[in-house]
């Protein structure tokens, strides 16, 4: 090996010790964000607490229990609003694809902030009030979430395919963007489907 | 004009005025709900922003958390009795949270400030370390480099030519 040769040695590896030296500055400058996903986590368990016997049946007058959920994987505190929306089954649901929440009137509504890598849960109690068939149409005039009353006006024909009438309590999710100062629909939403049995 | 017909002419001004002065009253108390609700979501949403940098600067915020939540749920209150037509409870529950989130706000930009001057301060000793840990190497890696240069060419003057006798 001649001097030449010794030289470019010596110098890779006094840039390579000098990386190392400033590698404590390099990360205050640019901070390692890591490949790990960022995301939240939102579902609904049943009355027992477990991903079971969710309210399907359900009638006037009657109280039922869920419980809505979120882990929060962001990376750091989120401050998040879920708004509580009640629909028969030809009203609007949010598009996913265009980013677009429910057009339907928010009934109740959650806000809370958790710390990254924590849960949030909340109990739903809900019934239904002013249920009345006829024919082959239902409609629910209030639905009771949490002890409020809050008027509705769902109406769904007799579904023959799966013989019911059908309505869904659903749950979007949305939080809050720091850099536009308000809520951003965070393009998830959870719901159980409700076959209203009688008044 | 008549004392009668002066009664029914009043009479007639006020169930006239009655459904005016209701419908007035009516958005002027819609008025001071939606400004209680909005001084209440600015006054949040400022105190989570103020949060949200003590704990990027590295400050325990758990505690915080807790009556943040309590804020956050005397907010959801405020709009959900708010949309329920229900002004005296959605103006209570705004102004609980605004003041709850006021109360909140003196203890979180401390928190922030201290966290941040902490921060600071470890990032200085990180930058002024590892300057001087730059410096030392490439000092240190001149020197070997001067010193082996050196040794080599020494090695290299000190080889004799092999002197080849020539048989003829």
């Amino acid at each position: 090996m001649d001097l030449k040769s010794y030289n470019a040695l010596f110098i890779v590896a006094t840039l390579v010790l000098t990386l190392v030296a400033a590698y404590p500055v390099i990360a205050i400058v640019m901070p390692f964000q890591g490949d790990s996903e960022q995301f939240s986590e939102f579902w609904l368990l049943g009355p027992d607490h477990i991903a079971e016997n969710y309210p399907f049946n359900v009638s006037a007058d009657e109280m039922y229990t869920i419980f809505v959920d979120l882990a929060n994987h962001m990376g750091c505190s989120e401050y998040y609003l879920v708004n509580v929306k009640f629909r028969s089954i030809t009203q609007s649901i949010p598009e996913l694809a265009n980013s677009q929440p429910s057009s339907l009137t928010t009934l109740h509504e959650f806000q809370f902030v958790v710390d990254a890598e924590n849960v949030w849960e909340s109990t739903v109690n809900f019934g239904f009030q002013d249920v009345s068939i006829e024919g082959d149409i239902t409609n629910v005039g209030n639905v009771i979430i949490n002890g409020k009353v809050f008027p509705v006006d769902a109406s769904t024909r007799w579904d023959f395919e799966n013989s019911g009438f059908y309505f869904q309590l659903f749950f979007e999710l949305w939080h809050y963007d720091v850099a536009l100062k308000s809520f951003r629909f965070d393009n998830q939403f959870v719901g159980i489907w409700l076959n209203m049995t009688g008044s | 004009m008549s004392s009668w017909s002066k009664l029914l002419m009043g009479s007639l001004f006020i169930f006239f005025l009655l459904p005016v002065s209701s419908f007035c009253v009516n958005a002027s108390s819609d008025n001071l709900v939606n400004s209680s609700l909005t001084e209440a979501e600015d006054a949040f949403a400022s105190t989570y922003e103020i949060v949200l940098d003590a704990e990027r600067a590295g400050a325990n915020v758990s505690g915080l958390f807790v009556r943040l939540n309590l804020c956050a749920k005397y907010l959801s209150e405020a709009h959900v009795w708010h949309r329920l037509g229900d002004s005296a409870n959605a103006n209570h529950f705004a102004g609980l949270c605004y003041d709850l989130v006021e109360d909140l706000r003196p203890e979180a930009i401390e928190l922030r400030d201290e966290a941040k001057k902490l921060d600071d301060a470890k990032n200085a000793t990180t930058t002024f370390g590892s300057v001087v840990a730059v410096i030392v190497v490439i000092v240190s890696c001149f020197v070997v480099w001067r010193i082996f240069k050196r040794r080599y060419n020494r090695q290299v003057l000190s080889l004799r030519p092999e002197v080849v006798s020539d048989g003829s």
